[in-house]
Parts: C-alpha cells; sequence; structure tokens
C-alpha cells in the first residue's frame, strides 16, 4: 500500500556541489566545504542558511549542525541526525529529513556530506570508520572495493552475469562525464579497449571499476510540499526513501545472502510498494556505484533485470541518455563526475526532474537515487515530477 | 595461556571472535555454535537470534570446503601494507559443509591457476606473523 504520510508530502528545492578537487587538494578543510555547499544549496532553493533548522547526513561524517550553526547564522537547530550506514544511507538520509519534515519537528534540513584530506586521512580510511573486521584485515582485505570484488565474482562465476556489464557500467559513467564541465574524468576518453587495457585492482574490477576519492561538498535542501510551490526552483517531490536490511543480511562479513546482493533485497520492493510506482516507470536511475559491478547488482534487486537477463539489460546503449531503456549516472557519477561519498548522485537525480541536467533525459518525470551497494543497511529513493504525484 | 593477537588487537567488526583466534593460536580450527539449538553461528555473535541463547560452543570443525568467492589482490591498501611484496594475491572465501555452509575467509596458499568458485580447497593455520597483522591466519589451498 502506498505510503501516503511520505509520498509527495515533502520535496528538494536546492542543490549544490562545491567544485570537485582531487584528494588532498583543496586546501579547505571538510567542514568549510559542507558550510559553502550548504549555504549554496540554501541560495539555489532561495532560502536564508539561517532558516536550516534540520541537519542530516549519513557514515562518518563529522560536520555536524552544531558545528556549522555559528557559520551560518542557524535561527534554531530542532533536527538532526546521522543515517546508517556509509553511502547505504542517502537516501534514508532524505527519507529521515522528510519524516522531520511532516512530524513538524524540523522545516528546512540540509541533507549534505563533505570530505577532504586537507588535514584530513585518506578518504577510504575516513569512511570505513576503522570498523575493518579482523576476519578481512587479518587476510588481506582492506578495501570496500577488494570486500566488493568478492561478491562481484560470484556474481559473474555462480549467477552467470557476463562481466561485460561492468565495464558497460564503467563506458557510460564516462561517457556522461564527457557532456558535464564539471566531473573529474571529462577528458578521459574511455573505450573497451582502454578499459580492458587497464591495471587490475582487485579481480573483477579494472581500475576504471573504482571510483575515485575528491575533496568536495554536496548539499541538498528539502522542505514540504507546500511550501516548495512558492519557492525560486521546480521542485524534485520525494515519494519514498526507505531503507532496510532483509533477514539474511545486515552486518555478516562473508556470511550475507545472496552473497552478490547490493542489500536491496525487501527494500527495493518496499520502495515500489511506498511510491506505487514500479521499475518499468522510471526515467533514469542514479545507481551509487562505489564499483561497477555492484551497480549492477543494484540494478537486479530493483527490479531491471534478473541475473538471467543482465547481459541483455546492462549494455552501454541501454544505459546513456537521451534515448537508452534506463540512462544511468547521467553526471558522470561516482566514477567519472567524483566521488563525496555518493552525495552528489541527489543533485543529479533532482536536475533530471527539473531538465537541467548536462545530460537530460527528455521528460523526465520518475528519477531514482540508490544508496550505496553492499553495506549492511541500505536504502532507495524516488524523485518525481509534480506530474507524478 | 597467552595470545599473541591480542597485544595486536583490531576493533572493527561484531567483535565476538576472540575464541576463533585463541583456537587458532592453539593450533585448532574451531567455530561457534548455539549451546541450546545448536544452530551454526558464523560470524560469531553474542546471542542467538533463533532461540536466545547466550551460550555458545566453540568446536572443531574439518578445514575441508568450496571456493564460494574469491579475489586477486594487486594493491596492497593502506592497512595491509604488509602484503605489497606479494601482489598480485588472491583471498578466497571458502564454504565449510562442515559448519553448515559457514563461510571463512584465508589468504590462499600454493598455485592460484585452478581458483574458481566451487573449487575443492582444503585449509592450514598459520602462527602469528607481521604479514596477518600479529594475528594467526586460515590459509586455504586448492585440493588438486
Amino acid at each position: 500500500m502506498v505510503n501516503t504520510m511520505l509520498r509527495g508530502t515533502t520535496a528538494v528545492v536546492g542543490v549544490s556541489d562545491t567544485p570537485w578537487y582531487k584528494r588532498g587538494t583543496s586546501g579547505e578543510p571538510a567542514l568549510k566545504l559542507a558550510l559553502r555547499a550548504i549555504v549554496s544549496a540554501a541560495e539555489d532553493a532561495g532560502i536564508d542558511p539561517s532558516e536550516i533548522d534540520g541537519f542530516v547526513s549519513y557514515g562518518s561524517e563529522r560536520n555536524d549542525g552544531q558545528r556549522m550553526m555559528p557559520a551560518l547564522g542557524t535561527k534554531e537547530l530542532r533536527f538532526g541526525a546521522l543515517v546508517w550506514t556509509h553511502g547505504g544511507g542517502i537516501p534514508g538520509a532524505l527519507g529521515l529529513a522528510a519524516l522531520a519534515i511532516v512530524t513538524g519537528q524540523a522545516d528546512v534540513v540540509a541533507v549534505y556530506r563533505a570530505m577532504s584530506e586537507y588535514r584530513g586521512r585518506r578518504l577510504r580510511v575516513d569512511v570505513a570508520q576503522d570498523d575493518t573486521s579482523p576476519q578481512h584485515l587479518v587476510n588481506g582485505l582492506d578495501s570496500p572495493a577488494q570486500l566488493c570484488a568478492l561478491r562481484s565474482m560470484r556474481l559473474i562465476e555462480a549467477e552467470g552475469v557476463p562481466a561485460r556489464t561492468l565495464r558497460d557500467m564503467a563506458l557510460a559513467s564516462y561517457h556522461h562525464a564527457k557532456r558535464n564541465p564539471r566531473a573529474i574524468g571529462r577528458d578521459t576518453e574511455l573505450d573497451a579497449e582502454t578499459y580492458e587495457e587497464s591495471r587490475w585492482v582487485s579481480e573483477p574490477y579494472h581500475l576504471f571499476d573504482c571510483s575515485r576519492e575528491n575533496d568536495a561538498g554536496s548539499a541538498v535542501i528539502l522542505v514540504s510540499a507546500d511550501r516548495a510551490k512558492d519557492l525560486r526552483q521546480k521542485p524534485a517531490y520525494l515519494l519514498g526513501a526507505p531503507m532496510g536490511a532483509a533477514a539474511g543480511w545486515g552486518l555478516r562479513e562473508e556470511s550475507g545472502n545472496p552473497y552478490w546482493s547490493a542489500g536491496f533485497q525487501g527494500v527495493a520492493d518496499r520502495l515500489w510498494a511506498d511510491t506505487g510506482y514500479g521499475p518499468g516507470d522510471v526515467d533514469v536511475a542514479q545507481i551509487y556505484e562505489n564499483m561497477t559491478g555492484m551497480g549492477v547488482s543494484a540494478l537486479i534487486e530493483h527490479g531491471f533485470c534478473t541475473p538471467a537477463s543482465a547481459g541483455e539489460f546492462v549494455t552501454f546503449d541501454n544505459l546513456i541518455a537521451p534515448n537508452g531503456g534506463l540512462p544511468i549516472n547521467t553526471s558522470g557519477g561516482n566514477l567519472a563526475e567524483g566521488f563525496i561519498h555518493g552525495m552528489s548522485l541527489v543533485g543529479e537525480a533532482v536536475r533530471q526532474i527539473r531538465g537541467t541536467s548536462t545530460n537530460q533525459v527528455p521528460g523526465a518525470t520518475l528519477s531514482l537515487m540508490t544508496g550505496g551497494p553492499g553495506d549492511p543497511v541500505v536504502s532507495t529513493a524516488l524523485l518525481a515530477d509534480a506530474a507524478a504525484l | 595461556m597467552e595470545y599473541e593477537f591480542h597485544a595486536h588487537r583490531i576493533t572493527g567488526g561484531i567483535g565476538a571472535d576472540d575464541r576463533f583466534w585463541e583456537s587458532l593460536e592453539e593450533g585448532e580450527f574451531r567455530l561457534p555454535r548455539c549451546a541450546d539449538c545448536k544452530r551454526w553461528m558464523w560470524p560469531a555473535h553474542f546471542r542467538c537470534g533463533q532461540c536466545g541463547s547466550w551460550e555458545q560452543l566453540w568446536e572443531p570443525v574439518e578445514m575441508s570446503g568450496r571456493i564460494y568467492s574469491w579475489t586477486r589482490a594487486h594493491y596492497a591498501f593502506d592497512r595491509t601494507k604488509e602484503r605489497a611484496e606479494d601482489v598480485p594475491y588472491v583471498v578466497v572465501v571458502a564454504e565449510l559443509p562442515g559448519a553448515d555452509g559457514a563461510r571463512v575467509v584465508g589468504a590462499l596458499a600454493g598455485p592460484d591457476s585452478g581458483v574458481r568458485c566451487g573449487v575443492e580447497v582444503r585449509g592450514h593455520i598459520d602462527p602469528p606473523s607481521t604479514k596477518s597483522k600479529g594475528y594467526p591466519a586460515v590459509r586455504w589451498s586448492v585440493v588438486d
């Protein structure tokens, strides 16, 4: 049954990313980048930053609301929280912001993430929150690239999904980045041959299967659907943003089921139930791809294809704007636009509703954003134009 | 007995697997099962979610199973720099029929040419070393 409390009752009305910096080169700490992104997202919405009364983020975000209040001129902080777990929590953060708004706990909520190696650590260490199990570290497994590689290897060798699907995910992202002047990877000419010849990171992942690390900040502003109507931008209504983990999932190291899962078992079903739409209705999708193979798993679990039909569905032609069956990662995504722990995918999902993407899908009214795949808890969100309410 | 891994404690994860590492240092491969309903519980946890028992038995398990998944790591990341000289190295997730399909991670020992999901592997235990961050370690080898 459709979730009437949350379906279309709030909207994203402001979005902004700071410029993308190669990791360690921004010259600014993450707190300042977070402030820049939030202030600029508020300006995009036509709301004074001092009116923001709710702050929601996820993962290891350390730039909490209380730290930013003095710089934002916050009149009153009324709501703040971090959503589990890592990038898996992004759509859930939108959902929590919406929950705060519809229950009257906050009026203007910023959802954001900022990272910088300036006076900070290597991002992958920061993101991991020192929570890697000895079962992994003792055996030479450290990076998410390696842990995800294990899952994608199973997807390929036991589920029969062609390894070529990983390559086509990467090619689609880099193709879209070429038209995005902000994308870090815009000048990278990636074709099948370059991909295949690139060095391995952790098999089955080549270099181009893995997201990069950047210094940047990214933020969006949510308000009630009523208030959204009077603001500067065309609202991107939030139709649903469930989070969770099915019974065989959660923190299970290498014993989760199904092993190749990106974590969306049950969660994706609830998205469709909450919103009244299905995968066939989606016009464009931002698929969080820390690594390409996990994006393939996310597509399967959202019902766009099955392991058996993934080879047919996950092709370069089908994944690119404007005419692919499901254009994905139209800004270049985590792979080719830049990586701010996935947060910038929300802004691109919103731009598709506004009609302002550099790889616009004509008439896009339903825009999907899936959270960080493979996390012990994940979430997924559907945004819509007023026509789809 | 003094356990070496205690001095090199890694704090991430669930943190209920001390007995696993202690057993390995004692030269035995043991996995936990619920003391009441006898369900195998892996990764180790503090309470059986099935019957509610807080007690576990750590039983010896045959180090024999099949490759459930694997990766060949071509880069030693920050916290596993000890393996820089080994790249590329293969890490295996082995599924063990002796513990209801529990999956246990270990670096591959021996040739890696036959590595593939479903291939039979046998395990042995390496004593604590710098390479395994002061912990003892399970190693899997492909059975010819």
